[in-house]
C-alpha cells in the first residue's frame, strides 16, 4: 500500500492479512486480504459494523488472534521489520512497549485481583527494568496524565473501586506507560456513558499529540472518527472496501457501503445521544456468515449498486485518486 | 471488625450446628440398640446383674435425656468418655488414630493441588490438544472409578505382582524398613496416599482447568499479554490465581470431609485410623468413640467453611462479609 504524504515515513504496513478461525462449525474466512497503514504521529479510523474484523485486525498487529485463529499470510511492517517473521520472545518486547492497545470494555480488562499499582507497575517493571518504587512514580506520574485525581492513593485501589470512565482512563495509562509509537485503541468508548465518552475520545487527542503517538481508533461509528482520523480505512466482512483522508470519505465517498454508512450518521441539529442510542443498521441486511461468505464482492447481497457481475469478481482495491483506494467494480 | 463479627458469628451458628448433629446421631444409636446387649450376646454364661453393673457403669441405665446432657458435660470439660470396646479414654485414642489418618490425608492433598495446578495449567494453555484430552481422559477415569478399586488396582500392581509396597497396615509388624521407623512409615504410606491422590488430583484438575479456560479467554488476560508480560507470568500470574478462587472450596471440603473419605481408604488398606475405628465403632455401637468422631466431623467441617470464606477475603477483594 503507497503512502504518499513525502515528509513521514511508514510506521505500519499492512498487507494481504489473512486470519482464517478453524472452528467444529468450519473454517470462518474471519480476514480475507485486508491492507492499510499509517505513518508517524497519524491517527488512521478503522471502521466496519460489527463483525467485519476490526479486533480481529487489531490484535493480529500484536500477533495475538485467539485460537482457533490463524495468520494464515501477509505482512506486518512495523519500522521496516514484517512482525509475521518475530518470534514470540520478540513480540513480547513489542507489545505495550512499542505497539500498546486499549480494549472495548474497561469492566473487563483490568484484573480484578491485582490494585491498579500492582498491575501496571509489573508492566512498567518488564518493560523498563526498573524497581518497584521507581515504578509506581512513573505509573502515577501517567495515572495523572489520563486525568486522575489523586494518583497516588489511586494505586492501591482494585479495578472493582473505580467508575466505568476511570477504569478506561487507567486502561489508557497501561497502554501508554512506556510511550509506544503506535495505540490500538479499540472501541475505546463504545461502554461508556455518553457523557464519559467525549471526554475520553478529547483525552486520547491530547496524549496523541503530546507522546507523538499514531494511532489506529477502531469504530463501528463514522461519527466517533469524524474529528480525530486523519485518514479512514473502512471494512466490512474480513475485506477492505476503502480508505482515504477523513475529509474525502465524508465529501467524496466512494463505496457505496461508505455511503451507506454515513448516511447513518445524525445531523448536527440532532442530538448527539442519539448516535448511540441507534443501532447501526446501514442497509437492511447483517455481515453474512464468514464460513460461506458471499462470492464476488462480500457486500454484494446488501448493495443497492449490485449486478450479477459483482457476484462473480471479486473486486480489487484502486486507487482512484491520490491516496485514495476503493475496491468496487462500478468505480 | 467486619470480619472479626462474621468469624464469631460463624462460631455461634457452629455451636448449634454441632448440638443438633450430636443429638441426632445420640438417639439414633440408641434407636437401633444397645452396645452391651450385642457385646454379652456372645457370651451366654453372664448374669443379667453382672450386664446391670456394667450398664449402669456407663450410664446406660439412665434416660436418653440425662445421658445425652452428661455426655456433652463431660465434651465441655474435654472428657470424651471410654470406649466400651477397647477400654480406653476415647479422647487419647481420637488423638492416635486421629493421626494416622491425617497422615495418608494432608499429604495426599497438598499433593493434589500441586499435581492440579500443574496438569490444570499444561491442560488449559493447549486446549483441545492430544495433551489436553490425555489429562481430561485421565482426569474423568479418576473421578469416575470407585475408591476402592483404585486402592485394590494398586495393591494388585504395587504389592502383587511388583512387590514392591506393602498392601495393609501403617507399620511393618516386625523389623521397619531399613532400620528406619520414618522411612517405614513413608513406605506405607505410599499405597494410600496414592489411592487418594488420584480421586483428588483428578476432580481438582477437571476444577481448576474449566475455570482456566473461562480466565484464559477474559479480556483482562488478553490485555496483559497485549501489555507485553510473557506467557509464563500471564498464566501463572494472572490467570491461576483467579482460576483457583472457585476451586478453593473444594479444597476446603476435601479438607472437612477428611474423615468422610477415610473409612474406604482405610478399609481397603487396613490403616489404622479414625475411618477404621468409626467402622468398628458403628459395627459394635461403641456409642463413646462414634460421638466422639462424629463431632469431630462436624467440627472438620464448619472450620473449614469458615476458613475458606475468611480465604476468600484474603483472595478475591470484591469479597465482602456481611
Ligand atoms: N473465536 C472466534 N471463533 C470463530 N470466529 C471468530 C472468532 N473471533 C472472531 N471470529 C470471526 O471474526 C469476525 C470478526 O470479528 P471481530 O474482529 O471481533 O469483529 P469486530 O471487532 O469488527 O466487531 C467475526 O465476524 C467472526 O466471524
Ligand atoms: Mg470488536
Amino acid at each position: 500500500m503507497a503512502h504518499h504524504n513525502q515528509q513521514s515515513q511508514a510506521l505500519l504496513d499492512v498487507s494481504g492479512l489473512k486470519i482464517h478461525f478453524f472452528t467444529g462449525a468450519g473454517v470462518v474466512q474471519a480476514i480475507d486480504g485486508v491492507e492499510f497503514g499509517l505513518e508517524s504521529g497519524e491517527t488512521l479510523g478503522l471502521v466496519g459494523e460489527s463483525g467485519s474484523g476490526k479486533t480481529i485486525s487489531s490484535l493480529a498487529l500484536l500477533k495475538l488472534v485467539p485460537r482457533p485463529g490463524k495468520i494464515l499470510g501477509g505482512h506486518i511492517r512495523f519500522e521496516n521489520d514484517d512482525l509475521i517473521d518475530k518470534s514470540e520472545a520478540e513480540m513480547i518486547r513489542i507489545r505495550g512497549k512499542r505497539i500498546a492497545m486499549i480494549f472495548q470494555n474497561p469492566a473487563f480488562s483490568l484484573n480484578p485481583i491485582y490494585t491498579i499499582g500492582q498491575q501496571l507497575g509489573e508492566i512498567m517493571m518488564w518493560h523498563e527494568k526498573i524497581n518497584r518504587g521507581e515504578a509506581n512514580d512513573r505509573v502515577t506520574e501517567m495515572l495523572n496524565l489520563v486525568g486522575i485525581t489523586d494518583p497516588a492513593s489511586r494505586l492501591k485501589q482494585f479495578p472493582h473501586e473505580l467508575s466505568g470512565g476511570m477504569k478506561q482512563r487507567v486502561c489508557i495509562a497501561r497502554a501508554l506507560l512506556c510511550k509506544p509509537l503506535l495505540v490500538l485503541a479499540d472501541e475505546p468508548t463504545t461502554n461508556l456513558d455518553v457523557t464519559i465518552q467525549a471526554q475520553i475520545l478529547e483525552l486520547l487527542s491530547d496524549l496523541k499529540t503530546r507522546f507523538n503517538m499514531a494511532m489506529i481508533l477502531v469504530t463501528h461509528d463514522l461519527g466517533v472518527v469524524a474529528n480525530m482520523a486523519d485518514r479512514i480505512t473502512v471494512m466490512y466482512a474480513g475485506r477492505i472496501c476503502e480508505t482515504a483522508t477523513a475529509e474525502r470519505i465524508f465529501n467524496n465517498p466512494q463505496h457505496p457501503y461508505t455511503r451507506a454508512l454515513l448516511s447513518t450518521i445524525p445531523r448536527v441539529d440532532k442530538s448527539y445521544t442519539n448516535i448511540q442510542s441507534k443501532r447501526l443498521t446501514v442497509v437492511p441486511g447483517r455481515i453474512p456468515n464468514l464460513i460461506h461468505p458471499p462470492t464476488g464482492c462480500r457486500f454484494h447481497p446488501r448493495c443497492v449498486e449490485a449486478n450479477g457481475e459483482c457476484s462473480r469478481t471479486q473486486p480489487e482495491l484502486k486507487t482512484v485518486e491520490e491516496g485514495h483506494v476503493v475496491s468496487c467494480l462500478k468505480r | 471488625m467486619g470480619i472479626l463479627r462474621f468469624i464469631i458469628r460463624r462460631l455461634i451458628f457452629m455451636v448449634f450446628l454441632i448440638l443438633g448433629v450430636t443429638i441426632m446421631i445420640f438417639f439414633m444409636i440408641n434407636a437401633i440398640g444397645d452396645p452391651i446387649d450385642i457385646l454379652m450376646a456372645e457370651r451366654p454364661g453372664i448374669t443379667q446383674e453382672v450386664i446391670d453393673n456394667i450398664k449402669s457403669y456407663y450410664h446406660l441405665d439412665r434416660s436418653l435425656t440425662e445421658q445425652y446432657t452428661l455426655w456433652l458435660w463431660n465434651v465441655v470439660q474435654l472428657d470424651f468418655g471410654t470406649s466400651i470396646i477397647y477400654n480406653q479414654p476415647v479422647g487419647s485414642m481420637l488423638v492416635n488414630w486421629g493421626w494416622e489418618t491425617v497422615k495418608i490425608q494432608v499429604p495426599s492433598i497438598l499433593i493434589s493441588l500441586l499435581l492440579a495446578i500443574l496438569f490444570a495449567s499444561i491442560a488449559s494453555t493447549r486446549q483441545y490438544t492430544k495433551t489436553d484430552f490425555g489429562v481430561m481422559g485421565t482426569a474423568l477415569l479418576g473421578r469416575s472409578m470407585p475408591g476402592f478399586f483404585t486402592g485394590i488396582l494398586l495393591i494388585l500392581i504395587f504389592s502383587y505382582w511388583l512387590g514392591i509396597f506393602p498392601s495393609y497396615g501403617a507399620y511393618s509388624t516386625r523389623s521397619p524398613l531399613m532400620g528406619s521407623l520414618l522411612l517405614d512409615s513413608l513406605w506405607h504410606m505410599t499405597l494410600p496416599v496414592m489411592m487418594l491422590a488420584y480421586f483428588n488430583t483428578a476432580t481438582l484438575t477437571l476444577l481448576i482447568r474449566s475455570s482456566m479456560v473461562d480466565v484464559l479467554r477474559q479480556d483482562f488476560i488478553i490485555a496483559a499479554r497485549a501489555s507485553g508480560l510473557p506467557n509464563r507470568r500471564v498464566v501463572y500470574g494472572h490467570a491461576l490465581k483467579n482460576a483457583i478462587i472457585p476451586a478453593l472450596t473444594y479444597l476446603a471440603i476435601l479438607f472437612g470431609l477428611m474423615l468422610g473419605t477415610a473409612p474406604v481408604t482405610e478399609t481397603v488398606f487396613t490403616w489404622p485410623g479414625l475411618g477404621f475405628l468409626y467402622i468398628t465403632a458403628i459395627q459394635q455401637l461403641d456409642y463413646p468413640v462414634i460421638m466422639g468422631i462424629t463431632l469431630i466431623i462436624t467440627l472438620m467441617l464448619v472450620l473449614a467453611n469458615l476458613f475458606t470464606d475468611i480465604a476468600y477475603v484474603f483472595i478475591d477483594p470484591r469479597i465482602r462479609l456481611e
